[in-house]
């Protein structure tokens, strides 16, 4: 029961992880001042959600946020494959239509999680939907100008929209005993969670284009496994980065 | 270029391509003056600009830039060519040139006063 | 009478006006102005000189935050845990806001902000050399955040006093969203100060290389400055190189010493008879190379602002309305 909790809240958490972290390589290299200052808060909003679902579970006597973050092995880690992917290419096309995906499926998880049975989960979803609520402002504002822009930023936009597809889809991989999750009343099934976020999604990108077929399961196996510890081939090049310091000295405190 | 930074390294052999770069006029768009109210009853209060492509991404980016470090309930933007105010020069124009005490409380001390000796002179004769 | 505020031409044309040929009444009422100690405002009538000297002046405290982002930004993907990766993402986020607060400040002045950018992009336009170092360890940002921002603070807190409405405005918030820089920074290096003995070498290294750039922070010593008379005058200059640099001696050296750590200046020490600190000569040779281009990362720092623009370019000019047209900004 506990290992069921434990796989979801991590997958939530670790979501949000290296979302932040992937967002946070923006910060002073922006397209503009402005938005530069504002994805930062982004970066900061997902990075502290994060420490918040790791708290979960350190209220229940398991390791601090620092060590679910800094000192796990790489097939520990329940991050989807969407949020791992580099910030290719410093594409910001890639980073607004990462954000977008993402964070649409944040807010129609969060909006579940509201209703959890398990009421540490309800009780911090509720609190981050006030954040949640900018990020899909700010994702939506900006895709919805960018895609009736101009014929470059189409073309950008579309081009990213290529390469995360499968990975979007993928973010709703069903967890590991999904069946029991969802008995236990602590999340709705991944596959409901999907066609919401596919409503959600879809009257945005439609009317600028963006929207193309689901992907095929095949194109989706490609970036499936992350639920059950099998990282992206980018995993270790993040994480090496990623506890570049921590790792240089394990038992200091910073 | 063998950067300390890895992000900068990611951004190469790219960021070593560009060399020169010229921005041209309103390049970085228009400006948008910003207007925060801090507590409900407060007034919206101007604390500066920002520049933004229209109203929606203003108001976006203007809550992080001028409310992401202090209380506000409430944000207005308003493009800064649609300001009209008045001149330096016309900084007289605020300064009245006569008494206009009539229209203060202050100008109003002497009442109390007036009662007072006009009870006086009535005492001697009650 | 009523309308908007157009910067006329010949205000930025005419740099070379000289203070003697301005008008002898308005100048004389600008002066007055100040020495009441009321601000002046974008509207108001200004000599060329104080408006060339501010737009200078602001302009390029705009690019040092910019750039200032960068050393830092460099280990925000490696920072050790939870509260120093969020700490730092929020210090290099304040500075690129600090950035867009500044150019804000000087573009009421009459300069655009893609102006400054390209003058910043070919080299034309300064900023604070410091900057021109590279952040080696974890541990410089500890040394960055704390010396570093205290020397900007004393900077800040002094120009916070001067004559220039948007200006000073800019430095209120910024000097207030600067405490925290500062405390996080103290809290870093005290960390590591008390630390493993791997740390605490680190960071001891990290002063070691970060001591001379803190001597030149203030610039040259008022021996060797130009003549500022008039800024003085005008309140736009507010203290001396020298009177910055024994303010940053006098609070943050004991602190050092209190550390632990030790300063690589053999003879540093204050004279108890003129309560002055007495320092080894710092390289000023070093600081006249480095400003002038050839310190360690100036060619990435420019290089990497190039990259940022260029790179968003694409975004910029897709959402540019079509029918715009530039007013300079209020206040």
């Amino acid at each position: 029961m506990l290992e069921n909790l434990q796989t979801l809240i991590l997958s939530l958490a670790d979501d949000e992880l290296f979302m932040g972290h992937r967002h946070a390589e923006w910060i002073g290299l922006g397209p503009i001042l402005e938005e530069d200052i504002a994805f930062a808060s982004i970066a900061q909003d997902e990075t502290g959600h994060a420490q918040a679902y790791y708290q979960i579970l350190t209220d229940l006597g398991l390791s601090t946020p620092d060590e679910w973050a800094f000192r796990r092995e790489p097939k520990a880690f329940r991050s989807a494959h969407l949020v791992e992917l580099p910030n290719f290419d410093y594409d910001y096309a890639i980073a607004l239509m990462r954000h977008f995906l993402y964070d649409a499926a944040e807010k129609v998880r969060l909006q579940a999680l509201t209703q959890s049975t398990y009421e540490p989960l309800a009780l911090l979803a509720k609190r981050l939907q006030s954040e949640e609520k900018y990020h899909w402002l700010h994702a939506r504002t900006w895709i919805e100008r960018l895609g009736r822009s101009t014929e470059e930023a189409h073309h950008r936009l579309s081009a990213a929209r290529n390469l995360l597809w499968p990975y979007a889809w993928a973010l709703f991989e069903p967890l590991p005993n999904e069946s029991e999750i969802v008995e236990a009343g602590w999340i709705p099934p991944s596959r409901t969670q999907q066609a919401e976020w596919v409503a959600l999604i879809q009257p945005i990108l439609e009317p600028v284009g963006l929207w193309k077929a689901p992907p095929t399961e095949a194109e989706i196996s490609q970036c499936l496994g992350a639920r059950h510890g099998v990282r992206s081939p980018y995993f270790d090049e993040l994480y090496a980065e990623f506890t570049e310091v921590s790792a240089s000295e394990p038992d200091a405190d910073w | 270029m063998m950067s300390l930074d890895p992000r900068i390294r990611r951004a190469e052999p790219y960021l070593s391509q560009i060399t020169e770069v010229q921005l041209e006029p309103l390049g970085h768009w228009p400006t948008y003056e910003v207007f925060v109210q801090r507590t409900r009853g407060g007034h919206a209060q101007h604390v500066g600009s920002l520049h933004a492509p229209d109203p929606d991404l203003a108001l976006v980016m203007a809550k992080e830039q001028y409310a992401r470090r202090s209380q506000c309930v409430a944000l207005w933007v308003v493009p800064t060519h649609a300001i009209l105010w008045t001149s330096a020069e016309d900084e007289d124009l605020f300064q009245p040139a006569t008494d206009k005490s009539y229209r203060e409380p202050q100008g109003y001390l002497n009442s109390r006063e007036r009662l007072e000796k006009y009870r006086d002179r009535l005492k001697p004769l009650s | 009478m009523y309308g908007n505020l157009v910067v006329r031409p010949e205000d930025i044309a005419n740099w070379g006006k000289k203070v003697q040929e301005e008008d002898p009444v308005k100048l004389a009422e600008f002066e007055a102005r100040i020495d009441r100690g009321e601000k002046i405002e974008p509207h108001d009538w200004m000599p060329f000189e104080y408006r060339r000297q501010l737009i200078r002046m602001i302009e390029q405290h705009a690019h040092s935050e910019i750039i200032g982002a960068l050393p830092e930004g460099t280990w925000i993907t490696r920072a050790p845990n939870f509260r120093r990766k969020l700490a730092l993402m929020a210090k290099v986020q304040d500075e690129v806001g600090h950035a867009q607060l500044l150019y804000s400040a000087a573009e009421t002045l009459g300069k655009t902000r893609e102006t400054m950018i390209n003058d910043l992009l070919s080299g034309k336009s300064k900023y604070s050399n410091i900057f021109n170092y590279p952040a080696k360890t974890w541990a410089d940002t500890a040394v960055i955040a704390w010396l570093v921002d205290a020397g900007a603070i004393i900077n800040q807190t002094t120009n916070a006093k001067g004559s220039y409405g948007p200006y000073v405005r800019a430095l209120e918030r910024i000097c207030w969203e600067e405490s925290f820089h500062l405390k996080y920074g103290y809290d870093n290096v005290v960390y590591l100060a008390t630390g493993t003995p791997q740390q605490r070498a680190m960071l001891q290294d990290a002063l070691n290389r970060w001591w001379r750039p803190l001597m030149h922070f203030f610039g040259p010593p008022d021996t060797q400055s130009v003549h500022t008379e008039k800024l003085v005058r005008w309140k736009v200059k507010l203290a001396t190189n020298d009177e910055m640099r024994q303010q940053f001696l006098d609070m943050y050296v004991p602190k050092i010493w209190e550390l632990g750590l030790t300063i690589p200046d053999p003879i540093l020490h204050k004279d108890p008879e003129t309560g002055k600190w007495v320092y080894a000569d710092p390289n000023w040779e070093e600081f006249w190379q480095v400003i002038n281009g050839n310190g360690p990362c100036n060619q990435e720092r420019l290089a990497v602002r190039r990259f940022a623009e260029e790179n968003g370019r694409w975004v910029r000019e897709a959402l540019r309305p079509k029918d715009a047209h530039y007013v300079t900004p209020l206040a």
